[in-house]
């Protein structure tokens, strides 16, 4: 993409109301002309993650092939059924103990892009695998002003062991760039927007404004690179090791500089987007904004990769939006009692409902003669099934998006026990367009036609 | 073997009586990391002695070759040995314990996967359980044996990324500017409980990114620009100039030909000079030349003789000095003449010509008074280019002052001139000194040698095999420790003088900083993360059970334990008064809540706790709600925390993937049933049995803290029996039991928590020497808080550059 800016912001202008993020009346039927000058459709990668595991009984599809029911947890996406596979049986080996003992939801998110056995320690020696969207993020990245995003709704643990002699790096970092280093979420859905659209929290010019010292930001990222480079000669192995992670992110956002603009305020009103306040304190704006952002982000093609967490997994989160006043992660130790699973079937259930919102969103946003929902393969998933057993076989797997057309007909899918989760892993960096002939613990690409 | 114990031996131990197993308590569990947990945990925790700690190498060299090794060959060799060896682990190659200690992460490894069941595998000859402790026993010790008498290693902390709390003290000790760092930055990870551990603490893209704009916000706060300088200027060609009586329009000029006047209207944006230029000629005649006035608002301002004819303009200037607002600016002409036939019979006919008026002013440069720049600005700008110093110099002046202070540290010229230059960038740009001062700051504070504390590479002095820290990383690490923060001038001044070193000088410095106002930071952040006070925050008990629990209790909750602990800090008193005590800090609120009487006010005091059944950070309702759940109590997290968090010795969690026991029926009956039929289950015994006491004893406070009798009617039963028979009941009996049993235990994992958090780094068995002398000076000085700091700021680890463990 050689002037993705123009592209995209002439794009969005003339689009306008049409292409509007979908509050209700930008969801008018689009004229035809507009879409015509969409943009190639490009295919995205997403990812939601939701802790604990599921009660399965309720989740798992009777039925195999096209003909199968949502029905259960699953019966609120039925508007999507034509687009939405269930992928049953897929194991993620890396987060089970292999001697390591206690641990499984520290294990279970770090493991669960990256298919990895993270390393048992609280934190001296981290070390995990590289995740699924940092590799393409890594190769085909370059084409967007953010290779990856990731989001969520919590940030790490503020104290405490988060389980069992694992670091929370591990519970709460879903991304991994590399063995060592876990991508922060951003949770401020302001915050993300000022990134999109290149705005800032306090914009009003003030009386002592340095608008015009902006030119100097290459200058000051070149001294410091400078200075980390010096600095590094001087320092043991280790402590290196930070200083690369920090070179690597000075260059990252030079890289950036040399990119597109952000997308602009005008933008943002076009997309009638309004610049959300802050971090709600209520639960479900807070998802509602940080969904909307998602599509945004997408929408626009400011990334094309995009992970995110609705919480750290062990999460005792208290759903009192639906009536629950226990702790997810104490329910989900339900010791087969009926009330507890039923609960937790309850919390399954509106995590569904925040997908089928973000779906809805994504479905709302024409690209030529498909939606943006069509464009994606989303992972929808726990990185354990049974919260009780804490086993990572059978996984609860959902596969949003028909992957720009490369999945022909959304179905359930019940692979052969223990397939590991990376196959599937393997065949959408294959959609991505990475050469890669194998992911984690992959032993063969998913077939999924 | 001599050894002692920290818990009830004699009775936990009774199955074991004759086998002392050599442990280093915590420690142990903590290093092995991959097992938090040992089985030995049941047989009780034992710690090595001091005296026996020299005797290891000569034990252990005897145990190797008349036990282990034989064990080793028996049970192991057929895989583990020879040229064939599964893994390449040859174990017959590890014949003296030297060995066993250098490839000590081979042995952890080896240790988990016998303790796990993994080794020796199913196929193989079954390793009997007598066997089987007795090997892990020697694993334990040949990799956890140390001389402390001999330069034990300091160990070493990974360089330390300023996480958000300290990034937001530092940059308001630095510049002066409250940055509400906290509520933007991504969460910082969390390792050994704390927040601060060098290697969890990451900088990704998205972190550097909020630095940039961060720095971006704070050098624009800090420094005030000068104001730039303005001009004011207009112009008007004699042909707009309106005329007022006896004139018109001509050509491009305004031609006065009776005594009439030309004016302009202007809105004069500031009060000031302006400098009028009017481009004037005249048609002479008579025997004057060409008179007018410069009037302004009807007031005349100066008379003009305009000498030159007409055709040959010329420029008069007049400064006028105007107010702001709409203002009328008048050429009037004074002295207009007319003759038929003057001299020589010539018509005569003065005239005034205008052809152009012009007005322009610049605005005069104010710069605030000294006294009115924010504190900020002139904390940071401590000089500014004058008569008596060059830009040069200034620039050299105040950078090297701000890099100094950002880098908590000297900075060498031939360092700071890459920031020189960037200044002079930008002052050669045009930009003003200040800008080029704002621009280096922005720099300053996205440079690793701000963001992240570094300590450098050097060789040791002397006889130490490991060198010291310098006065500067010293004093940062001093400052960061008690206050999240830079060093204050004090220190820095102190470490330049190269005193810091110096032990009355630090025992001094010590006793300042604890009291001074930012050791508050020190309580927020240890006590809020060692006793996980920070989770309280996101407790959400349920409003129908709990209606009286609101934010104004949550917030009183963690301020009686901040103040309860900032006084055992200030008032430097015995550190167990924080495991059990006859006071606590109330306000109102929080006393009704508790149900004591006679409190008023918002203001927290010193509260008597004699004859109640709380005292002690346990008993606190920070602590209790922290340790529930939404809807209820739950003893076993309860049991848990005292084991973590005061004993600093966790229980193992769940076993991996819990089997699914097939017949397995759901649990039935009370808390207390379902909780005893839990412990039926073998796997789950172990543990249950210590942590559920524990927190059954806690059963009279409720989820929230209160203190109840009675739980759904039933009255409450607070009995429970520890491994080996010792019985408790209630929370009287608990907080005897700690304070005459655990004590000990409470001692040293506290002193293990504070040294986790000074040093940024998990603990590791070469520690074990540095904590047990802060132990036995603490119990040599009653306990005292200070003594606990002077005692970790003065030791090895803290002052010495190591190597990570093996």
């Amino acid at each position: 993409m050689t002037s993705p800016r123009i592209s995209r912001r002439r794009l969005l202008k003339s689009a306008g109301v049409c292409l509007g993020i979908p509050l209700l009346e930008a969801m008018a039927v689009p004229s035809r002309s507009v879409l015509a000058m969409a943009p190639k459709a490009k295919l995205r990668m997403g990812f939601f993650y939701v802790p604990n595991g599921m009660h399965m009984a309720d989740w798992t599809p009777s039925a195999t092939g096209t003909k199968f029911e949502l029905a259960g947890t699953l019966s609120q996406l039925k508007p999507f059924e034509k687009k939405i596979s269930v992928l049953s049986g897929l194991t993620l080996d890396g987060a089970r103990a292999h001697g390591d003992g206690g641990g499984d939801h520290a294990r279970s998110g770090a493991a669960f892009l990256t298919g990895a056995h993270p390393r048992k320690t609280d934190g001296a020696d981290i070390q995990n695998g590289v995740s699924v969207d940092q590799v393409a993020a890594q190769a085909i990245g370059e084409e967007n002003r953010f290779a990856s995003l990731e989001l969520g709704l919590e940030g790490s643990a503020q104290s405490g062991n988060c389980d069992s002699g694992y670091s929370c790096a591990y519970s709460s970092n879903l991304s991994w760039r590399n063995s060592t280093s876990p991508l922060a979420k951003e949770m401020n859905p302001a915050a993300l927007f000022d990134r999109l659209f290149g705005v800032r929290a306090n914009s009003e010019p003030a009386a002592n404004d340095t608008a015009n010292l902006k030119r100097y930001k290459r200058s000051i990222l070149d001294a410091v690179l400078e200075e980390a480079n010096d600095l590094k000669k001087s320092l043991g192995q280790n402590d290196q090791r930070k200083l690369d992670e920090y070179m690597y992110s000075v260059r990252e956002i030079e890289n950036r500089l040399g990119k597109a603009d952000p997308l602009g305020i005008a933008d943002a009103e076009n997309l009638k987007f309004p610049r959300p306040p802050g971090v709600p304190k209520e639960l479900d704006e807070h998802c509602r904004l940080m969904l909307d952002m998602y599509t945004l982000a997408l929408q626009t093609d400011s990334t094309r990769i995009i992970s995110f967490m609705f919480a750290n997994e062990g999460s005792n989160r208290a759903y009192s939006q639906v009536g629950i006043s226990e702790g997810h992660h104490e329910l989900s130790h339900h010791g087969k009692s009926d009330d507890k699973q039923q609960k937790i079937a309850k919390i399954n259930r509106y995590h569904v409902s925040k997908l089928t919102y973000l779906l809805e969103r994504l479905d709302s946003v024409n690209e030529g003669d498909s939606t943006l929902l069509d464009n994606c393969m989303l992972i929808y998933g726990s990185g354990i099934s049974d919260g009780d057993r804490h086993n990572h076989d059978d996984l609860p797997i959902l596969l949003c998006g028909k992957a720009s057309g490369r999945i022909k007909d959304p179905q359930h899918w019940s692979f052969p026990k223990d397939t590991p989760l990376c196959n599937l892993y393997l065949w959408m960096l294959h959609q991505m367009g990475v050469k890669t002939d194998s992911f984690g613990d992959s032993n063969a690409v998913l077939k999924l036609s | 073997m001599n050894c002692y114990s920290r818990l009830p031996q004699s009775k936990v131990n009774r199955k074991n009586s004759d086998r002392c197993p050599y442990l280093v308590g915590t420690i142990h569990f903590r290093f092995i990391s991959a097992r938090p947990f040992s089985i030995f945990f049941l047989v009780g925790i034992v710690v090595l002695s001091p005296s026996l700690r020299g005797q290891v190498p000569g034990e252990l060299n005897k145990s190797l070759t008349s036990r282990i090794q034989p064990l080793l060959t028996q049970y192991c060799g057929d895989c583990h040995s020879g040229s064939k060896a599964e893994a390449g682990l040859r174990l017959e190659e590890f014949d003296t314990p030297e060995k066993i200690m250098i490839a000590r992460r081979t042995w952890l490894k080896i240790q988990q996967q016998i303790e796990a069941g993994i080794m020796p595998p199913l196929q193989a000859e079954s390793l009997p359980n007598k066997e089987r402790v007795e090997l892990l026993q020697f694993i334990s010790q040949a990799t956890n044996s140390i001389d402390c008498v001999k330069d034990p290693n300091p160990g070493r902390v990974t360089v330390r990324r300023l996480n958000r709390f300290e990034y937001a003290n530092t940059v308001k000790d630095l510049t002066g500017i409250d940055y509400p760092a906290a509520t933007d930055f991504p969460g910082d990870d969390v390792g050994y409980g704390f927040d601060n551990i060098g290697d969890v603490l990451t900088l990704p893209p998205l972190l550097l990114e909020k630095y940039i704009t961060a720095a971006e916000d704070i050098s624009k706060a800090a420094i005030v620009m000068p104001p730039q300088p303005k001009e004011h200027r207009v112009e008007w060609p004699g042909s707009q100039l309106k005329i007022d009586k006896g004139g018109r329009s001509s050509g491009n000029a305004a031609s006065l030909f009776s005594s009439g006047e030309a004016y302009v209207q202007e809105q004069i944006p500031w009060p000031g000079t302006y400098n009028l230029v009017v481009t004037a000629s005249g048609d002479q005649a008579g025997d004057e030349p060409v008179k007018a006035a410069v009037v302004v608002d009807d007031k005349v301002i100066r008379k003009l003789t305009i000498p030159n004819k007409h055709g040959e303009p010329k420029d008069f200037e007049i400064p006028l000095r105007l107010k702001s607002g709409r203002r009328k600016i008048s050429i009037s002409f004074l002295n207009d003449f007319y003759q038929e036939s003057g001299k020589g019979g010539k018509k005569e006919d003065r005239n005034l010509w205008i052809e152009h008026l012009s007005l322009s002013g610049s605005k005069p440069v104010v710069k605030l008074p000294e006294d009115q720049l924010p504190e900020s600005h002139r904390k940071l700008i401590t000089a500014t280019p004058s008569d008596q110093l060059t830009v040069e110099q200034a620039t050299l002046s105040v950078l090297q002052r701000m890099a100094n202070r950002a880098f908590r540290r000297p900075v060498a010229k031939s360092e700071l001139q890459r920031f020189i230059n960037l200044a002079e960038r930008v002052q050669k740009d045009g930009e003003s000194f200040e800008a080029s001062i704002q621009v280096v700051l922005q720099a300053l504070l996205v440079s690793p040698q701000f963001l992240f504390r570094i300590e450098v590479d050097r060789a040791p002095e002397g006889t130490s095999k490991f060198a010291k820290l310098n006065d500067f990383e010293l004093a940062s690490r001093i400052s960061y420790f008690l206050w999240s923060s830079m060093p204050d001038d004090e220190l820095f001044k102190l470490a330049s003088q190269k005193k810091l070193q110096d032990e009355a000088v630090l025992r001094v410095q010590v006793e300042r900083m604890l009291k001074d106002r930012r050791a508050n930071e020190f309580v927020e952040n240890f006590v809020g993360q060692w006793l996980q006070l920070r989770k309280l925050d996101d407790f959400q008990p349920s409003k129908q059970i709990f209606p009286e629990f609101s934010d104004t209790i949550r917030n009183a909750m963690k301020r009686e334990t901040f103040t309860f602990f900032a006084s055992v800090m200030r008032n430097n008193e015995s550190v167990l008064n924080l495991l059990d005590s006859d006071y606590t800090y109330l306000n109102a609120d929080l006393a009704k809540f508790y149900g004591i009487n006679g409190i008023e006010g918002d203001q927290f005091r010193r509260v008597s706790l004699a004859g109640n059944t709380r005292g002690g950070l346990l008993t606190q309702a920070s602590v209790l709600a922290v340790t529930s759940n939404p809807t209820r109590t739950s003893p076993v997290k309860r049991g848990k925390f005292v084991l973590d968090n005061l004993l600093g010795t966790p229980p193992p969690a769940a076993p991996p993937g819990v089997p699914e026991l097939k017949d397995k029926k759901e649990l039935q009956g009370t808390l207390r049933q379902r909780m005893e039929q839990h412990r039926q289950d073998p796997a789950c015994a172990a543990c249950h049995q210590l942590m559920d006491p524990l927190g059954f004893a806690l059963e009279n406070f409720d989820a929230v803290g209160r203190w109840r009798e009675q739980d759904e009617g039933v009255p409450i039963d607070a009995k429970g029996e520890l491994p080996g028979g010792l019985q408790v009941d209630g929370v009287l009996s608990l907080r005897k039991l700690l304070r005459e049993r655990y004590q000990d235990r409470f001692v040293r994992s506290l002193i293990e928590k504070t040294m986790t958090y000074a040093l940024g780094r998990g603990l590791d068995y070469y520690d074990l020497c540095a904590v047990e002398k802060i132990e036995s000076e603490l119990k040599r000085n009653d306990y005292r808080f200070s003594t606990m700091i002077f005692e970790i700021l003065r030791s090895d680890a803290f002052r010495k550059v190591g190597t990570r463990s093996l």
